[in-house]
């Protein structure tokens, strides 16, 4: 009786709170955002001044203007756009088959694997990517899409393959020889019947990947040399001590940030496998 | 897996390695055409307009060749050099260097001994700025760029309260303390990051007071470290935060109404923000001399450069007067010769005096190979003695003998 009652106010407590907190977190989450954004079109006197207003008093264009017209911002965009897509669709065709046969292992083989897995992420990036770009530079690699496309899949291939393990293990055996009783063979079992229901979890690892790869940056200043990415640019204009240009960038760097997440969650769907099993 | 979704796979992945091919071409196919002397350099973007349109252009006509520039931050040149050089493929020919970050590029050795080409360095260069670049009595690199920093203050603030930049120590420590009490919070800032920023400012102040940082126990450094233990109180929060970069923000934003920094923050704060109050002095003095430290830029090639000639030819084009007076007029940068004169625009002339002013009291850093042991120390014993408080004399004899141990 007394647990009930306090269940019953606990619920009370959450449901009265619960829009308040999440209006908090969310202003918390997305002030600094604002905040970006406004330097990016105030004029100076707005910014440069003991008390800062909140709002946007002294709108201008000219920073956009003074980004979009410097001929800086499309190469770095392009590099870092494209080396991030292919990052992503690479990274998920190669995780995507190596996680499903991972998830099928008898259970103490794939935790070594696993744990594999997880060896090769124990170093910090910036231990290792001086060995690493020695031999891409040796290769030829330097100022490539192609040599960043491979340094970020270093980073991010165990990864994505550990999380997409986790998701082809939910998923049961008995769906695919379910398949195949009714005469489908193993591939076709995969490709129709596993990969579908993987979706949600290859749209989170595929958002994963290209968001890594979009802000990657210690690869990126070893492997970069004439051609800037995003972040290199933000960093150049940090360094320089530009305020206005930097939070430009910084806003520009995030627009296809929001782009692609929202493009991607609508695959983000929790009861994916509700009634599948025969 | 049915024929469409087969073959739209296949065609991705065909698009795909014609993108990755078609990238990887194009730096191969663009050297065979033109030879290329590739310039690392570490500059502002309206700095890159003037390279680009005004000094590299003459080199490129008189020696028919094609100067690719490349963007590469101080810090990171080191590494990049490093891995290159690991590598065998030495992509850059000529660098220019802070000068404070010279030593491991000659520990490590990336660079180019120079010593041989001595005699181009003209009659008419500052001195004083040739010993930057020796280490061990070799010559590693070339005087291109004297700088100094110069002390802004907010005018329109000092004016406020009816006070004056400061000329001597009792001087600043006055206007902090006045700061601080009519506005409840530190107004003077110095940069107390307790890194190579810190240590800048140390080596000022312990010149200042006619010690040497490299002995850090001698009466000098006991003064100078009592003054700034005296000092801190009266200073800014935004000193432990205060650096290079930040105490561009601090003094545009009116956090901090005096502190030092290097001259490029005219154009960050003045130009660019718009705000003409913050004005700039050459310092103050203390109770021995006026002392600043010798920064700027120096050139140096490294080693495995591909066009090492052209590079030598390049070097001594960036020391010439013609250059060194384009550089003058049109980044208003001071120049490395004597007998190099240009016309600054006129908003960045009293900034502009302010550095040459400086740059009369600046002494280089010594080249040591212990030097990361004596940057540690001096940081050290600001963090024990100026922030939490410790007996000046005790503990500068500890860090004295950690750096003359360091020399042995």
């Amino acid at each position: 009786m007394m647990s009930s009652v306090k269940k019953d106010r606990l619920g009370k407590i959450i449901d009265v709170s619960f829009f308040p907190l999440l209006i908090f977190f969310s202003l918390i989450m997305l002030i600094p955002v604002y905040i970006l954004v406004k330097v990016s079109i105030s004029q100076p006197v707005d910014v440069l001044t003991q008390h800062p207003t909140f709002l946007i008093r002294n709108f201008t264009w000219d920073h956009w203007i003074k980004v979009l017209t410097s001929g800086k911002l499309w190469p770095a965009f392009r590099k870092s756009f494209t080396v991030a897509t292919l990052t992503a669709i690479f990274a998920i065709i190669i995780a995507t088959p190596a996680s499903y046969v991972i998830s099928r292992l008898p259970k103490k083989v794939k935790y070594i694997v696993i744990l594999g897995l997880f060896f090769t992420r124990m170093f910090p990036n910036v231990g290792i990517a001086l060995p690493i770009a020695v031999k891409f530079l040796k290769w030829n690699l330097m100022d490539t899409y192609i040599g960043l496309v491979l340094a970020h899949l270093i980073e991010q291939l165990p990864f994505i393959t550990w999380i997409l393990v986790g998701t082809f293990e939910v998923i049961p055996v008995d769906l695919e020889k379910s398949a195949m009783i009714d005469g489908a063979s193993r591939l076709r079992a995969l490709m129709s019947i596993v990969i579908p229901n993987a979706a949600p979890g290859i749209a989170v690892a595929t958002l994963f990947v290209w968001l890594n790869s979009w802000n990657e940056f210690t690869y990126a200043l070893y492997l970069s040399l004439s051609d800037n990415t995003l972040p290199l640019q933000v960093y150049y204009y940090v360094n320089r001590g530009g305020f206005f240009q930097t939070a430009t960038y910084a806003t520009i760097l995030t627009i296809p940030v929001a782009v692609v997440t929202y493009a991607l969650q609508r695959y983000l769907k929790s009861d994916y496998l509700g009634g599948a099993i025969k | 897996m049915n024929f469409k979704k087969a073959i739209s796979l296949f065609l991705i992945m065909v698009l795909t390695f014609a993108i990755l091919s078609g990238c990887t071409g194009t730096k191969e196919q663009a050297s065979k055409e033109q030879k290329v002397l590739r310039v690392s350099m570490a500059l502002g973007e309206s700095e890159w307009e003037v390279m680009k349109n005004k000094i590299f252009p003459i080199f490129e006509k008189e020696n028919n060749v094609k100067i690719e520039a490349v963007q590469i931050e101080a810090s990171d040149l080191i590494t990049k050099l490093e891995a290159m050089h690991k590598a065998g493929k030495m992509e850059i020919d000529i660098i220019t260097q802070d000068n404070m970050q010279l030593a491991q590029l000659v520990e490590k050795g990336l660079v180019e001994d120079l010593s041989e080409y001595r005699d181009m360095i003209p009659e008419n260069v500052i001195k004083a700025l040739i010993p930057v670049g020796e280490f061990n009595g070799k010559l590693y690199f070339m005087p291109y760029r004297p700088n100094v920093e110069i002390n802004f203050y907010n005018e329109k603030k000092f004016n406020e309260y009816g006070i004056k930049p400061p000329t001597n120590w009792d001087e600043l420590l006055k206007v902090a303390k006045t700061f601080k009490e009519k506005e409840g919070i530190g107004r003077v800032a110095i940069k107390g990051t307790l890194d190579g920023n810190t240590t800048v400012q140390l080596f000022e102040f312990i010149r200042q007071a006619g010690g040497d940082p490299l002995v850090l126990n001698d009466e000098g450094s006991i003064k100078a470290y009592t003054f700034l233990k005296e000092l801190w109180p009266y200073l800014s929060p935004d000193s432990k935060k205060a650096d290079w970069n930040t105490m561009n923000k601090y003094l545009a934003t009116e956090s901090v109404y005096y502190g030092a920094n290097w001259p490029f923050g005219v154009n960050v704060i003045v130009r660019d923000g718009g705000k003409k109050e913050i004005k700039a002095h050459a310092g103050f003095a203390g109770p021995v001399k006026k002392s600043k430290v010798l920064g700027g830029e120096v050139i140096g090639i490294p080693v495995g450069s591909p066009n090492k000639e052209l590079a030598v030819k390049f070097m001594q084009f960036l020391m010439s007067k013609e250059t060194q007076e384009l550089l003058v007029t049109e980044m208003g940068w001071p120049s490395c010769r004597t007998d190099a004169y240009g016309k600054v625009e006129e908003w960045q002339k009293p900034y502009f005096e302010a550095v040459k002013e400086a740059l009369k009291v600046s002494q280089p850093r010594p080249n040591v190979t212990y030097w990361d042991t004596v940057d540690k120390a001096l940081n050290d014993a600001f963090r024990e003695i100026v922030i939490e408080g410790k007996d000046v004399k005790t503990t500068l004899d500890k860090y004295a003998k950690v750096i003359a141990d360091a020399k042995k």
